[in-house]
């Protein structure tokens, strides 16, 4: 799948330059747009990962992680996976290292290896996007809609593990 | 939003206050470093794809895309903005194209279009399928599972692809159901 990338990039660099769009002045001017969009964002992003570092410097994260394991091998997720599970919805990077660690400490052909990359590859920073989409707005009643996307989470990770079983 | 982050923030510090107070400064002052860090890496993916995108939007690219994709977003999120419309469309297939970081901005810019019609609705369901992750590719999963030494670092294809489209169709359903139901 790796052309995907290039071919994105040469088919709307040929077409714009056929339509005689200034590419570099354009392309420049995008990313001034990602500037002061990513300007935007780092007050949210820094607030958020102060929470996150606090949440695991005081252990209560794998105190969580740890008490909630037996419940989660009642549905059929590994223990090992419970970190990955629970820190997902809060931090991208946070789980991306966990996801680095489990394959690592497992070989990445393992049935935990393989079911933590699905369940990493089939779900989303929830609240991290929550915070960086309903940044500029007045204030949104997102409980309900949050609360679906984490059940909808939870019930595909138990479909993950399940699918790596047989697939 | 603002009770999660109250909740944890104020648990963690009691429970570090106790066992490991001199770790409370630099786990903070790690945090804010740890944002940056991502900010910067943020802005990089950002850069590449805005760049394009706006090179898409001039040469009338985006708008081909928005209204192929028209019939689509205007059932599914009921909105009448075109500039709404063109955003929704470009988030949609950036996502299902696998290039995810891509997608956020016109999500943002399609959030703010829609606020212009008061379509809480709409910024809502964005909201979902976008949280719900909606990648037909996973590269960085296939990535990391390669450098690890994987006999076959891209057979979770399937697996993923089966829990992501069953992830967003089951939270957009219910979403949508709910909001029949119990106007959430």
């Amino acid at each position: 799948m790796a052309f995907v990338v290039p071919a994105i990039f040469i088919a709307v660099l040929v077409f714009a330059a056929v339509k005689k769009v200034k590419i570099y002045d354009e392309f420049s001017a995008g990313i001034k747009e990602a500037a002061k969009f990513t300007l935007s964002l780092i007050p949210c992003l820094a607030a958020i990962f102060m929470m996150c570092e606090l949440f695991e410097a005081s252990g209560l994260a794998d105190r969580l992680a740890g008490a909630l394991s037996p419940a989660f091998s009642f549905f059929g997720i590994p223990k090992e996976l419970a970190k990955l599970v629970l820190i997902k919805p809060f931090s991208g990077s946070g789980s991306l290292a966990y996801l680095n660690n489990i394959i690592e400490e497992y070989g990445a052909d393992s049935y935990i290896a393989r079911c933590a990359s699905v369940c990493y590859g089939s779900s989303e920073t929830v609240f991290y996007i929550s915070a960086v989409y309903f940044a500029g707005l007045k204030q949104k009643r997102l409980a309900a809609p949050i609360a679906i996307v984490l059940v909808s989470t939870f019930l595909t990770t138990v479909l993950a593990c399940l699918i790596c079983k047989i697939m | 939003m603002n009770a999660v982050f109250t909740v944890i923030f104020l648990f963690s510090l009691a429970v570090l206050a106790f066992c490991d107070p001199q770790n409370v400064l630099p786990a903070l002052l790690g945090g804010a470093e740890k944002s940056l860090k991502m900010a910067v890496t943020l802005f990089c993916i950002y850069a590449v794809w805005m760049g394009l995108s706006r090179v898409a939007e001039q040469s009338g690219l985006s708008r081909a895309a928005a209204r192929g994709l028209k019939p689509l977003t205007k059932r599914l999120f009921k909105t009448e903005s075109g500039a709404a419309n063109e955003n929704l469309a470009m988030n949609l297939s950036c996502n299902l194209l696998g290039i995810g970081g891509a997608a956020t901005p016109y999500a943002v810019r399609a959030i703010l279009e829609l606020e212009k019609e008061n379509n809480d609705f709409a910024q809502k369901l964005l909201f979902i399928i976008n949280a719900t992750s909606v990648q037909i590719v996973p590269t960085t999963v296939i990535a990391l599972r390669a450098a690890a030494g994987s006999a076959a670092a891209a057979d979770i294809f399937w697996p993923s692809l089966i829990c992501t489209a069953f992830s967003t169709l089951f939270a957009a359903g219910i979403y949508i159901l709910g909001c029949k139901k119990w106007r959430l």
